[in-house]
């Protein structure tokens, strides 16, 4: 017998932990202030310095240059590196084969030891598996040298058939890309000789029987659907960028456009043999990331390359590169199927998913399991779910990490499918979801259905509710007017949204604070600023905390010799895990600076605060400056002390942000063309620390959904070759195409947050297709499920539904 | 070969390799402020002004450059005396990972000086040219609205550069 629907419970159960009692209404002096990210001077004045900027620090820089596979499937029989040798200014050339290509398998995906992907590669590649495999390298004087012998350089193959459609893949006949042997470290569920990368499945309640009663009964519904989600490329302003040099010390020192510095340092490590110690990765600025820099991609062969030519080498990728061999957002499938009471209640959930792990494997238990895990939490009191989960691999780019991780798919089919339930029970899809959705003391156990990632957990902050009140006010849901012409037809369109901060029971991040003589600090932090302004979060936290101004504190960041241990920026984790630890440690400094503070004020008693830049005693309203405290606690004639405080932090929880996105669209039924009016999108993102940031972050998540919703993206032909080879090729939107936005920060106080933050990175990716196919189905009754969605689909399914 | 450039106000001349285009010579002489994006000329993000229109300096051959004015973000101002339209990207945080931000301030400031006072379609057009990644370009469209309030008021000299009418007589 299947469960009935879980309300919330009366009382939390008493294994969980209990969360600090949170201020009401928080009043913040830094954080959430209107001032400016701390550190944009640099970038509007041309300062800031990302990491090919680097490369004319080195008299004797060799360029690097990676030479790919031009086949889908085969063995490379013989590499002619003879006329590329013996050019003028080429210092080395590489093959598989070299002494300087290690011997060992490893995975380029940018998580914590030990990750959880498959050791499914090498370097560069004998056996070679999409068009883009790395199977040689060159570095040389400069670029056009480099090119030169890269063109020069001969490559003969023994071609094999390509499996290029993944949903084949698992057929019997389907050409088989890895060898058993050939893979360490494999993920659970993996059958190699069906193309399996891995399976996970896994139930609440009992889905079945669930399903059987509501076939039987007049007052339940059962419907069904499966959704369709394409690639798309992170389309990454900065091209990935690595140089490898050995330092001064004989030490290897590595400057890397990376997310991941430490993991990047670790698994070089595990990789080239040599000492952790001996190694030091550094992350200038980063022309964006978005999932695509959580990788170890150019660092292994750019570190061969130097080690060949015996002098510094840098590899910046060409933009053919970076839509052709570098990694992007999976394809996936998934069936869903739902039983829901005709009241409106969710009673059973089954979530089918396949996604195409292309070539290898990284990030495929992981992104495909979260296909799943992430967006079906938003529902957490259906009482039944199954998930079942597999990645499977084909001859096309690498699938990674990209925002929202797994999430923009499966938000893409669920949110389709729940409007479908809406319209079965003939209920107001944004009244259906509020009936359903999370509240704050749900418990989520959804998440941990299966052995990924994701904990259960207690829900502490939800701002569903207010989102979609807000979003619905905004859009104007209750008052459209239909267009004059009969032939247009105008709809709204509602999806949620739900991510995580950081990985929940996977996360560390470390910071160290010190006060100098002015009262001024230097805070060093792990935290990786990938574009979204995290070194300004991060002095603002600190700033709060301490009572001074933002400015007042000098971050350093992202340099494995000087800055404290971090896992990197990915899983929306950075203002949430970086920032409570960043908070850890000026809790730890102010402790010191009070007893500084209570030794000058000469107040053994009353409660000291810091404001303003100085210490206050509440009793006696006397102050001393953190001025004063500083050059005495240096300088000061009986006791001194460097003032210093550190934190760490890492949790077995990650509190989600929430969020509704709601879509105005105009459709023409004569040609399916579509306009999209107005796009609104309410997010709870916990408090805003930087509310500027926060908001372009929003917007900026929009305009790469609706690039993902509305477009053809990466298209390859026959034989498994990249059709898109530059920004010409590729739709990505520009000023002119982008539908007004508003944009609405809904902020409850979490209580496990810095000052009540979640996090704002992923989240906002997800809702926006789904939505812009809710109000399609809204406006002229047709369903789109799979992406992109085009006028022509649209015509068509007009014309079906008109036969 | 030899070229001659002024550069943000400053004539030199540059020794260029024929295959070197505008941007490898800014880069190569300590304009790292332009970035390098798609060397294909379809990004717009390496943009910067050339006789005083925006060009994308990845495509645009070194030689072809001899004898013309460029200017860059370096230029147009420092982190201690900021341009408006500096002041209002910052301000209306229109710039997040920073990469288009040089290409998109120089086309705004070429399409200021052409048109002082423009609409949102517009400023929306002219930054048609240059893609950015984060931020859905609104805060950037803001931005380039807002330096154009700033700039009411001052005007422009004889270099086409700007000067404060309160300071400097024409």
């Amino acid at each position: 017998m299947s469960q009935q629907p879980l309300r919330k419970p009366e009382t939390e159960p008493d294994d969980s932990t209990e969360p600090e009692a949170a201020p009401s209404e928080p009043e913040f002096d830094v954080v959430s202030s209107d001032e400016p990210k701390m550190d944009a001077k640099k970038f509007v004045t041309g300062d800031v310095k990302y990491t090919a900027d680097y490369e004319y620090e080195f008299q004797t820089l060799a360029t690097g240059k990676i030479i790919r596979s031009e086949i889908a499937h085969g063995y490379v029989t013989d590499i002619d590196t003879s006329a590329a040798e013996e050019m003028d200014g080429v210092y080395a050339v590489l093959t598989p084969w070299s002494d300087e290509i290690p011997d060992q398998l490893y995975t380029s995906a940018g998580q914590s030891y030990m990750e959880p992907s498959p050791y499914d590669m090498k370097a560069l590649r004998e056996k070679v598996r999409y068009v883009g495999d790395p199977i040689a390298a060159v570095a040389a004087k400069d670029k056009e040298t480099a090119d030169r012998a890269a063109r020069a350089i001969q490559v003969e193959y023994e071609e094999l058939e390509p499996l290029l459609d993944y949903r084949r893949s698992m057929d019997e006949d389907a050409p088989q890309l890895f060898d058993p042997n050939e893979v360490e470290n494999k993920q659970p569920g993996n059958d190699y000789e069906r193309n399996l990368e891995m399976h996970l499945d896994g139930e609440i309640g009992d889905v079945e029987a669930a399903f059987e009663e509501a076939e039987r009964r007049e007052d339940m519904v059962v419907v069904e659907g499966e959704y369709e989600a394409q690639y798309q490329s992170h389309a990454l302003p900065e091209p990935h960028t690595t140089i490898v040099y050995r330092n001064e010390d004989n030490r290897y020192h590595v400057i890397s456009s990376t997310q991941v510095p430490n993991h990047v340092r670790r698994m070089l490590a595990q990789l080239f043999d040599v000492p952790i110690g001996d190694i030091r990765v550094t992350k200038p600025a980063l022309g964006s990331g978005f999932g695509g820099k959580q990788t170890l991609l150019l660092e292994p062969v750019a570190w061969a390359l130097h080690v060949a030519a015996d002098r510094p080498v840098k590899i910046e990728v060409s933009r053919r590169e970076e839509f052709q061999a570098m990694r992007f957002r999976r394809e996936a499938t998934v069936r869903v199927k739902t039983a829901a009471t005709t009241d409106g209640d969710i009673v059973a959930t089954d979530f089918e998913t396949l996604a195409n792990s292309g070539a290898y494997g990284p990030h495929g238990l992981t992104v495909t399991s979260a296909i799943g895990t992430k967006p079906l939490p938003m529902y957490p009191r259906v009482p039944n779910v199954r998930f079942s989960a597999d990645a499977v691999h084909t001859n096309k780019p690498v699938p990674g990490a990209q925002r929202g991780y797994g999430n923009p798919q499966g938000t893409w089919a669920l949110e389709s499918h729940l409007d479908e339930v809406a319209h079965a029970i003939d209920m107001d899809p944004v009244e259906f979801r509020e009936r359903n959705h999370a509240e704050e003391g749900d418990i989520d156990e959804i998440s941990a259905i299966t052995a990924g990632e994701g904990v259960k957990q207690i829900i502490q902050s939800c701002g569903f509710a207010e989102a979609i009140e807000k979003g619905r006010d905004a859009i104007g849901y209750d008052n459209i007017e239909q267009p004059v012409a009969d032939h247009l037809h105008r709809g709204i369109g509602v999806a949620l949204t739900k991510q995580g901060s950081g990985v929940a029971g996977d996360e560390l991040s470390a910071a160290q604070i010190k006060m100098n003589e002015d009262g001024t600090f230097v805070l060093l932090t792990g935290a990786v600023d990938i574009g979204s302004g995290a070194v300004s979060a991060m002095a603002r936290i600190a700033a709060e905390e301490l009572g001074v101004k933002a400015t007042d504190i000098v971050v350093e960041s992202a340099d494995t010799d000087t800055t404290p241990h971090d896992y990197g920026t990915y899983a929306s984790s950075t203002t949430y895990i970086s920032g409570n630890a960043v908070l850890e440690a000026a809790k730890d400094i102010k402790k010191r600076i009070k007893f500084w503070g209570r030794k000058m004020l000469e107040a053994p008693e009353g409660n000291l605060v810091l404001q303003d830049g100085k210490v206050v005693n509440e009793g006696t309203g006397n102050s001393v400056t953190l001025e004063a405290i500083g050059y005495e606690s240096i300088y000061g004639e009986d006791e001194r002390e460097h003032i210093m405080g550190q934190g760490s932090f890492s949790t077995d929880i990650s509190p989600s942000p929430y969020g509704a996105q709601f879509v105005d669209v105009t459709v023409d039924e004569r040609t399916g063309e579509y306009e999209i009016n107005k796009l609104v999108q309410a997010l709870d993102v916990g408090t805003a620390i930087d509310p500027g940031m926060a908001e372009g972050q929003i917007e900026g998540a929009e305009m790469m959904a609706l690039e993902y919703a509305t477009r053809e993206l990466l298209t390859f032909d026959d034989d498994g070759n990249p059709e898109v080879a530059g920004f010409r090729d590729y739709p990505h939107p520009r000023a002119s195409e982008m539908p007004p936005m508003e944009t609405i920060l809904v902020e409850p106080h979490d209580p496990t947050g810095p000052f009540g933050a979640k996090s704002v990175g992923e989240v906002p990716t997800n809702p926006l297709p789904p939505a812009l196919a809710n109000a399609i189905r809204n406006a002229v009754g047709v369903r789109i499920p799979d992406l992109p969605i085009t006028a022509e689909k649209i015509k068509a399914e007009l014309d079906a539904q008109g036969e | 070969m030899e070229i001659q450039l002024t550069i943000n106000g400053k004539a030199g001349t540059y020794e260029v390799a024929k295959t070197e285009s505008l941007l490898d010579v800014l880069r190569r002489n300590g304009y790292t402020g332009t970035n390098r994006a798609c060397d294909t000329g379809s990004c717009g993000m390496c943009r910067v002004l050339a006789d005083g229109e925006p060009r994308e300096s990845c495509v645009l051959p070194a030689v072809k450059a001899d004898g013309m004015e460029i200017e860059t973000v370096e230029g147009l101002g420092s982190q201690d005396d900021l341009h408006p339209v500096q002041e209002a990207f910052i301000e209306n945080s229109a710039s997040q990972c920073g990469f288009c931000t040089p290409g998109m301030i120089m086309t705004a400031v070429g399409l200021l000086r052409e048109n002082p006072d423009p609409s949102e379609d517009e400023v929306r057009d002219a930054l048609d040219a240059v893609i950015c990644r984060c931020t859905g370009y609104k805060k950037i469209v803001e931005a380039v609205l807002d330096a154009a309030e700033r700039m009411q008021g001052t005007k422009v000299a004889a270099d086409g550069g700007l000067v404060d009418p309160n300071t400097e007589d024409l």
